[in-house]
This record gives C-alpha cells, sequence and structure tokens, in this order.
C-alpha cells in the first residue's frame, strides 16, 4: 500500500515553479539592468573622454599660443637690446670720431670759437674742452661746442638713417 | 628728442619748486616750448615751458627735478613745441608717456618730425567715415559698430571692467584684412593697470603692429598732457603716410583732464566748471578731432577714448564735453555688471551715430541694420515691461509681454556676456542676436523684412526639427 500523497504537493510545485519563474524573470531583468547601465557608463565614459580630449586639445593649442607669443616676445626683446647696444656703440664712435677730428684739426678750433661769440656777444669766455672743442659762457647763459655735444646733435640728425644698422640691406 | 641747431643754454636757475625750474634771463621763449635740461652730472632731462614772464620762464620737468641743484643745471629751449620723430620705427615699441622707450630698445627713430600738437583734419578735407572696425566684442559690433575714422568714447566708473574692455578691443580688432595697427595711450595707469595691459596685448605687439605709450599715475602730470598728442601723432602718420587703418585707444581720459586742471591751476588761470580750465571743451576737441580720413589719403584713425564718469555723473564736464564732440557713446553699466555679465555694456544708453555708414551689405551682414534696430526696440519694450511688471507683477502680464520680460535676461545670457579673451566673429554675434530675437513672437519682429524673417526661421527649423 503507497502512502497517500501529499495534497499540498501540487501547490507546492506550483508554488516553486511560479518562484523559479520570478527568479528568472529577476535575474533576467538584474542581467538587462546591469547591461543598460554598463552600456550608459561605457557611453558616458567616451563622452567624458571625448570632452577630457577636447579640453586637453583647447588647453594645449591655448599654452601653445601663448608660448608662441611669449617666445616671439622674447626674441623681440632680444632684438630690441641688440639694437640699443648697436646704437650706443654707433654713437660711442662717432663721438670718438669727431675728437678724433676736432684733434686732427678738421674745424680750427678759432671757428668754433667764433660761433661761440656769434651766439653768446663778443664778450663770451671760451674755453676749450676737455674732449676736444670749446664751450662758450657769459653769465647766465652757455653754449656748448664740445665734441660729443656736436657729435650727439649729428647723431640725431642722422634719424631713420641708423636704422640701417639693423635692417636687412 | 632733440636735436636740430646749436641752441644756447641759459644756467641762471633762480628757483627749483616741486616739478617747476624758474630761469632767468631768458630771451624770446614761448609757452608750451620744449625745453633740455642737463645737469652738472651730465644727466639729461626734458620739460616744456608753463609760463614766461619777461625774462623768466617757468619749466616743468617730465622727469621731476630730484637731484638738481640751482647751480650746474643748464636750460635750452628747443624754439618750438615737442617734435617726434615719427614713422614705421614705432610698430612694437613700449615707451613712457612721452615717448621714451621703456622696453630696452634703442630711442624711436624716424626721418620725418611731427610736432605733437598737430592741428586737426581740415573740414573741407574730410571723407565721410564709412566701413566698420570690428572689434571681436557682439555688443559693440552689433549694436555700437565702430566706423573707421569715428571717435567713440566709453563711458564708465569706477570698479567696471572698461580697462579689460580697451584692452581686449585694441586686442582684437581688425579691418576686414587690410592693414592695420594700434596705438594704445595709458594715461595715469597703476602699474599693476600698465602691466595688464602690457600682457593683454603682447601677442599684438609681438605681430608688429601696436604701439603702446604708458604714462602712470606716478608720473607728472605734463607728461600726461603729452601722451595722447604723441599718440595721435604717430597714429597720423602711420594712417596718412604709411596707408594703415588705425585705432587710437586713449584711456583715461578723465586722468588726462584732471592733469590739464593740475596744469592750469598752476598757471594761475581762472577756474570754470568744477575747476577745470574754460577751454576744456576746445582742448578735448582738439583732440578727438584728430581722427578721421582724409580726401585721396590712404588709411584713417579712428578714436575710441575711455573716460571714468565721477561717482557715475554722466553729467560731470568730463563725460559732458565728451559727449558733444564725438559721435555716440558706449555706456557700461554698474547693473549690468552687477549681474555678472561681461562687457557691462548698456545697451538703451549706448549709440553709435554713424554706424549705418558702417554696416549692411558689403561691409558686415544684409541682416545686421535691422537686427540691430529690432533687438535695440526689443531691449526698450522689455524694460518699459519691467517697469510695469514692477507695479502689477508678472502674473498679470500678457503672454506676449511675459516673454519680453524675460528678453533683458535672455539678452545678457546668450549675447552680451563674452569671455574676455573671447574674439567673436560677426557671424558669431549677429546669429547671437537671432537666438535673442525669435524668443518672441514672429508678430513682434516688424522691423525685420520678411524674406529675412522666413529665411532665418526655415534655417532654424532645420537645425532642430
Amino acid at each position: 500500500m503507497t502512502a497517500p500523497a501529499d495534497p499540498l504537493d501540487p501547490v507546492r510545485a506550483a508554488l516553486l515553479r511560479a518562484a523559479h519563474t520570478a527568479a528568472d524573470e529577476v535575474r533576467d531583468r538584474a542581467r538587462a539592468d546591469a547591461q543598460e547601465t554598463l552600456r550608459a557608463a561605457r557611453a558616458s565614459a567616451d563622452e567624458v573622454l571625448a570632452r577630457a580630449r577636447d579640453r586637453g586639445a583647447a588647453d594645449g593649442a591655448a599654452a601653445a599660443a601663448g608660448e608662441r607669443v611669449r617666445a616671439v616676445q622674447d626674441a623681440w626683446a632680444a632684438e630690441l637690446a641688440a639694437r640699443a647696444a648697436v646704437y650706443a656703440e654707433l654713437r660711442a664712435r662717432v663721438r670718438e670720431g669727431v675728437r678724433r677730428a676736432l684733434a686732427r684739426g678738421a674745424v680750427p678750433q678759432t671757428r668754433l670759437a667764433a660761433r661761440a661769440r656769434t651766439l653768446l656777444g663778443a664778450d663770451a669766455h671760451v674755453t676749450a674742452a676737455p674732449a676736444g672743442g670749446v664751450t662758450g659762457e657769459v653769465p647766465g647763459r652757455r653754449v656748448d661746442l664740445s665734441a660729443d655735444a656736436l657729435a650727439d646733435r649729428a647723431l640725431e640728425r642722422l634719424g631713420a638713417r641708423a636704422a640701417a644698422l639693423w635692417e636687412p640691406p | 628728442m632733440s636735436g636740430g641747431p646749436v641752441g644756447v643754454e641759459y644756467t641762471g636757475v633762480r628757483e627749483l619748486r616741486g616739478p617747476l625750474v624758474v630761469v632767468e634771463g631768458v630771451r624770446e621763449v614761448g609757452w608750451d616750448e620744449f625745453a633740455t635740461i642737463v645737469l652738472d652730472s651730465g644727466e639729461r632731462r626734458h620739460g616744456l615751458v608753463l609760463d614766461v614772464d619777461r625774462d623768466l620762464a617757468v619749466v616743468q620737468v617730465l622727469e621731476d627735478t630730484a637731484g638738481m641743484a640751482r647751480t650746474g643745471t643748464r636750460v635750452a629751449f628747443a624754439g618750438t613745441p615737442l617734435r617726434i620723430p615719427v614713422g614705421p620705427g614705432w610698430l612694437g615699441r613700449m615707451c613712457d608717456g612721452r615717448g621714451e622707450p621703456a622696453d630696452g630698445g634703442p630711442p624711436v627713430l624716424g626721418d620725418t618730425r611731427a610736432a605733437v600738437g598737430a592741428a586737426p583734419i581740415n573740414p573741407v578735407r574730410r571723407e565721410p567715415p564709412g566701413e566698420p572696425v570690428l572689434t571681436g566684442v557682439g555688443a559693440v559690433d552689433v549694436l555700437t559698430t565702430l566706423v573707421r575714422g569715428q571717435k567713440l568714447p566709453v563711458f564708465s566708473a569706477a570698479g567696471l571692467p572698461h580697462l579689460e574692455l580697451a584692452v581686449q578691443i585694441a586686442a582684437q580688432a581688425t579691418c576686414a584684412g587690410e592693414a592695420f595697427a594700434v596705438v594704445f595711450a595709458g594715461m595715469g595707469l597703476t602699474h599693476a593697470d600698465a602691466e595688464f595691459v602690457r600682457a593683454g596685448l603682447a601677442a599684438r605687439a609681438a605681430a608688429r603692429d601696436l604701439v603702446l605709450l604708458v604714462n602712470t599715475a606716478d608720473d607728472p602730470v605734463i607728461e600726461r598732457l603729452l601722451t595722447p598728442r604723441l599718440a595721435l601723432t604717430v597714429a597720423e602718420h602711420l594712417a596718412f603716410v604709411v596707408g594703415r587703418h588705425v585705432l587710437v585707444v586713449m584711456t583715461d581720459m578723465t586722468a588726462y583732464c584732471e592733469a590739464l586742471r593740475e596744469v592750469s591751476a598752476a598757471r594761475g588761470e581762472i577756474p570754470a566748471r568744477r575747476a577745470y580750465p574754460g577751454y576744456l571743451y576746445s582742448d578735448l576737441a582738439s583732440l578727438y578731432e584728430r581722427c578721421g580720413r582724409i580726401r585721396g589719403r590712404p588709411g584713417s584713425v579712428t578714436v575710441l577714448p575711455v573716460l571714468t564718469m565721477p561717482a557715475g555723473d554722466i553729467t560731470h564736464p568730463v563725460p559732458d564735453l565728451t559727449g558733444y564732440i564725438t559721435e555716440g557713446q558706449i555706456v557700461l553699466s554698474a547693473e549690468v555688471h552687477a549681474s555678472g555679465a561681461y562687457p557691462p555694456v548698456d545697451p538703451l544708453s549706448s549709440l553709435s551715430r554713424l554706424m549705418r555708414k558702417g554696416v549692411g551689405a558689403g561691409r558686415t551682414r544684409p541682416d545686421h541694420p535691422a537686427v540691430a534696430a529690432q533687438l535695440t526696440a526689443a531691449l526698450a519694450r522689455s524694460r518699459q515691461v519691467r517697469e510695469l511688471a514692477d507695479l502689477i507683477g508678472r502674473p498679470a502680464l500678457s503672454p506676449t509681454d511675459q516673454r519680453f520680460l524675460d528678453l533683458e535676461d535672455v539678452f545678457r545670457r546668450r549675447f552680451l556676456a563674452q569671455g574676455t579673451d573671447e574674439n567673436r566673429s560677426m557671424d558669431e554675434s549677429l546669429n547671437g542676436a537671432w537666438d535673442v530675437l525669435l524668443t518672441l513672437p514672429r508678430g513682434e519682429l516688424g522691423m525685420i523684412p520678411v524674406d529675412l524673417l522666413d529665411t532665418r526661421t526655415a534655417a532654424r527649423e532645420k537645425e532642430s526639427p
């Protein structure tokens, strides 16, 4: 005689089936969710990467542009300093040349003295300047015809022709 | 910057007082004459004749009288007001307010010398201004377009970013690919501001299309009177002889006017409004009227003076008299600045009277005049609606009025606001203006021709179907 079947077996089996089905559904949903989250995360990562790449490229371009401007500026500053040195050298050489010319007697001292007296009057006190040329003086007024003063005036009259020193021929 | 024939030097220094030297025994010396002062040590300084009485001349020393003694000081007068060499040698250079190099380079050289106080252009030889100078600043380019040969001031107040705007315009301005240069004259700038200007214009200086003259706040006031004149003299030669379009930015003109007041007081002149000299109007005109175009000559000189209105008072003599001479104004507003928008331009107080001559087909874009007019009208309506909303509340407004109420905010966010180093093309700026306008119902855009409106609306629908 077989033991009587448990009348709750079909219920248990149905419940188990339902539980399995529900579990499968939950697992499928979880899997789908996980895939979706992964896909969204990947998309977002790609986006962040692209944005970072763009921003990096922009920052790099800006930094490179800034660096280029700084380099051009530095080069220009160095060129200006070189031009200033060349101009100072020109001034020194012109002064030296005028001193030598006056020492040689290219312009007689008497002619410079006469020029000083024309400007200041016949009673002007004319003295020889240490580096050549003369200075004339009356009370309250003075005329500088020294070698260096004459050289400086000549250089200033040269104007843009002095720029030929650093401009391409 | 002296030179020329042998001059008599005067050695009778009667008095040294502050920046002034009183020289006695002088003959045939006139006002504003340029003087070279040689110290006993051989150091050379420069000055201007402030006053002459019989054989006494009062000379203001540009470098101050520190270290000078009554004996051993010699003063030579040039016989003329200051003359400077002019030419392309100025391009790329940075100098102090009287044109002496501040960049470590040699003196600026030029074959031609020009008097810095040159006369304004003869009215009958003027060519009417035309063609725009594009600044890359949307609010200026679209609503108050700067036209070649125009004088358009920026009215600002203390604390507003007018120096940033001036530097941005000087750094970005162009003339549609034609030969262009900027002469920037800074007057009474603090050392920090001077450095800001130098750094902001570095790229332009590196490209050798900038002349930078900076008079700092601690420099003598008489130098401040020379700085804009020097800038304009250099600009005139670059424009009318070399053939470039030149934009002269002069900031701050209020500091210049204060220097004028100080010198006028030292000369014992009768003070007029707020102690400024009575000739303030004609003095300002003698600067501003040096801009323009000359018939038969290439190039143009466009002037953009920047001035701060003391306490924001637009009736103060400096903005008041400037407004009489210039052709419009760009007004910066503390309220717009407080909202966080840069540049804080108040579009309804700003105006470029010559704009019509520089915009439209073949100059900027065919839709520009209509868009600018419609935007200004819409902003005026927006302001009226805001006043109405203050009285009756937003919910009581009609749906159309509610859109107008929101318009100013949209205008500031989508059109006005721009980075200090953002260089907007004319297309970008005008497209921004369209974006603002198209937030309004089509029926409210009656100043724009229908075909333009159709094209624009269709393009917009295509972009976002």
